[in-house]
């Protein structure tokens, strides 16, 4: 098992700041994400109500796929989804396939960006797994970076238990659920 | 002679003829002691009363209409008043509300006052205690009579006078159930407040709303296609902290509910993914991702930085102040699994509360501050209370369903929460001295979490 360390310190930005970048990695999202959306839209099994970032968005982050109605539906964009035991944020060892693959692609697409994407099962408080979810999506952005990804190509976003992909009360279902997501904009 | 109010049995679900299909879960035996400040007659001694939960003992009471003294010929002002004070005390889990067609006297007919009318008519259908009052409207302006009779020692134990708009009618039958717990039980009723929750009620996405406690004045704070969550008050129940996605990213904000405004609470130090206002509604403790970690932080509500209060490299959440605003419970990991600690709202050491189970959270200080209720999962998630400054935890709810995010009423008798008993996830009440599960007090389509009860309203 691979254990990702971090060290702490770096709060040094300030929030606007971040704000701002935030912002704009996401326009740029938006923009490049409208280059790509007329191939992909067939696979858009049901469209709902149109987010507020518009159509183009529609094969971006989960949420916005959650907006449309597209989450789960299998347009998942180019790179692939890792998973996490219960309650954990250690990259499984069956994951590192994964990510070096994904790695490759993000490396061979130099012009693209990814938002790491954290997601957990249904069970435990919303706000522990948002924390938790968090640390799913550093863990994959510490390892991409260590195969030569760029940091500054890689934003990360926790979205808790809160958009999972399949919604039984199973274990496969929560395993599946259990996720790293990889939203790519170009 | 004195006839005793306690050692009635009454059936399990007679206290909730309205709510008969909630479930009441089974209870172990705690005692209530009712103070009754008994005044008046010669050699009145304080009542015992005893409420050992469902099955057991509850206090019968009648609620006469209100007599009509112009202006409520259709009696709608009656209806209003009587119907919220009735599901009140109800809810309240103290009292059995008498079937109104078993009243003998007709309101209107008699009086209101001592010596109008007659203890007989209420002491022949069992009644231990007794509302009566009376209602004038005056142009659009409404006055309002209502007073507390012991019935067996034939006595008045209370009266209210309200003043208000006809819309007021359900808001003074809540201020009355206060005055009617303060009265029977010595302590202040908690139906004077709002419940703060999150639903997915409208569709696919998780919004804010608020109600009353007995689910009247139906408030949609949130609307928009995202993800809503973690509501919390001030002690002024006039801002709303809450969690939103509608930036397409996690952010806290601070509605203004009165000037109908609100700020984005922000932090140098990363993301704000949760947070809770101090009793004095002036600091902000927030928890703030960044790369991966998760601290807390007191702010100000400009987002001004005062202290930081933890810094680990796992996860901090969950935070809540203490009600003198001068110690935060938060759930941390720093152990391995996720844990209940306190720290002084100033900085200092976290002190850990929490030892048995695996996944502790969400902690609630109890109004008082001496207990901190919290979830804790051993399956799924059954809500326990543990005292503050450490101790064995005791268990409160019975493992039906998940029971999720305990939220404790103003005067600390009841704890709401989330629970998927029934199925869908709905909001639920407990009384902590014996465990009795009141509730739903949520209903309708989609899940019901997140629960926040409110300090009460104030005039």
């Amino acid at each position: 098992m691979t254990r990702v360390q971090r060290g702490r310190g770096g709060w040094v930005s300030s929030s606007r700041g971040m704000v701002g970048a935030r912002v704009a990695v996401m326009l740029c999202a938006i923009l490049v994400v409208a280059g790509c959306s007329s191939k992909k839209a067939k696979q858009v099994n049901a469209p709902g109500p149109a987010s507020p970032l518009g159509e183009q968005n529609q094969n971006g982050s989960s949420l916005s796929q959650f907006q449309n109605g597209s989450l789960g539906s299998g347009a998942n964009g180019p790179l692939s989804d890792i998973h996490f035991g219960y309650n954990d944020y250690t990259i499984q060892p069956q994951d590192g396939d994964v990510l070096r693959s994904n790695a490759k692609w993000l490396n061979d697409h130099p012009q693209s960006r990814v938002q790491v994407e954290g997601h957990c099962d249904e069970r435990g408080s919303e706000d522990y797994n948002i924390a938790l979810g968090a640390k799913r999506a550093q863990a994959a952005k510490d390892y991409l970076v260590t195969l030569g990804v760029s940091p500054g190509r890689i934003s990360t976003i926790s979205y808790g238990k809160e958009l999972p992909i399949c919604t039984e009360q199973t274990e496969d279902c929560w395993a599946q659920n259990r996720r790293d997501h990889f939203a790519v904009s170009q | 002679m004195r006839r005793r109010i306690t050692n009635r049995i009454v059936p399990v679900y007679a206290a909730l003829t309205s709510y008969s299909r909630l479930p009441l879960i089974a209870a172990c035996g705690a005692v209530i002691v009712f103070a009754l400040s008994v005044g008046a007659p010669a050699g009145a001694q304080p009542i015992k009363m005893y409420i050992q939960g469902p099955g057991s003992q509850l206090s019968a009471i009648s609620i006469s209409g209100l007599k009509d003294l112009g202006g409520d010929s259709d009696h709608s002002l009656s209806s209003e008043f009587v119907g919220t004070l009735r599901r009140d005390l109800e809810l309240s889990g103290y009292f059995r509300i008498i079937d109104p067609h078993a009243y003998i006297e007709d309101p209107q007919t008699s009086g209101y006052q001592l010596g109008q009318f007659n203890f007989a008519d209420w002491r022949s259908i069992n009644s231990d205690f007794l509302v009566k009052g009376a209602v004038k409207v005056d142009g659009g302006n409404v006055q309002l009579t209502a007073l507390l009779f012991d019935v067996a020692q034939q006595r008045r134990m209370m009266g209210k006078e309200f003043t208000g708009s006809a819309s007021d009618a359900p808001r003074m039958a809540r201020r009355f159930a206060d005055a009617v717990l303060e009265s029977t039980t010595g302590q202040n009723g908690p139906f004077d407040t709002k419940l703060a929750f999150v639903s997915t009620r409208g569709g696919r996405f998780k919004e804010v709303y608020t109600q009353t406690i007995d689910g009247q004045d139906p408030f949609r704070l949130t609307d928009n296609p995202t993800i809503n969550i973690f509501p919390s008050w001030d002690r002024s129940a006039r801002h709303i902290l809450y969690l939103s996605y509608k930036s397409m990213e996690p952010a806290l904000y601070l509605a203004d509910l009165q000037a109908k405004r609100e700020t984005r609470i922000v932090s140098s130090h990363g993301r704000v993914i949760g947070g809770a206002i101090s009793p004095d509604g002036q600091r902000i403790v927030a928890a703030v991702e960044h790369a991966g970690t998760t601290n807390l932080f007191i702010l100000t509500r400009d987002g001004e930085e005062l202290a930081q209060l933890t810094d680990t490299s796992g996860i901090n959440v969950s935070p809540a102040f203490s009600p003198d605003g001068s110690k935060i419970a938060f759930t941390s990991d720093r152990s391995g699994t996720p844990q209940i600690y306190v720290i002084p709202a100033g900085g200092g050491a976290a002190k850990r509360l929490t030892y048995s189970g695996d996944y502790n959270t969400t902690p609630a200080f109890s109004p008082s501050g001496d207990r901190i209720a919290y979830q804790s999962r051993h399956g799924r998630f059954d809500i326990f209370v543990i005292p503050s400054s450490g101790g064995e935890p005791k268990q409160l709810t019975d493992g039906e369903g998940s029971n999720e995010y305990p939220s404790w009423s103003p005067d600390g008798r009841y704890i709401a929460f989330s629970s998927t008993r029934s199925g869908r996830s709905r909001i639920y009440v407990l009384m902590v001295i014996n465990q009795k599960i009141i509730g739903p007090l949520t209903e309708g389509k989609g899940d019901d979490t997140c629960p926040a009860w409110s300090w009460w309203l104030g005039e």
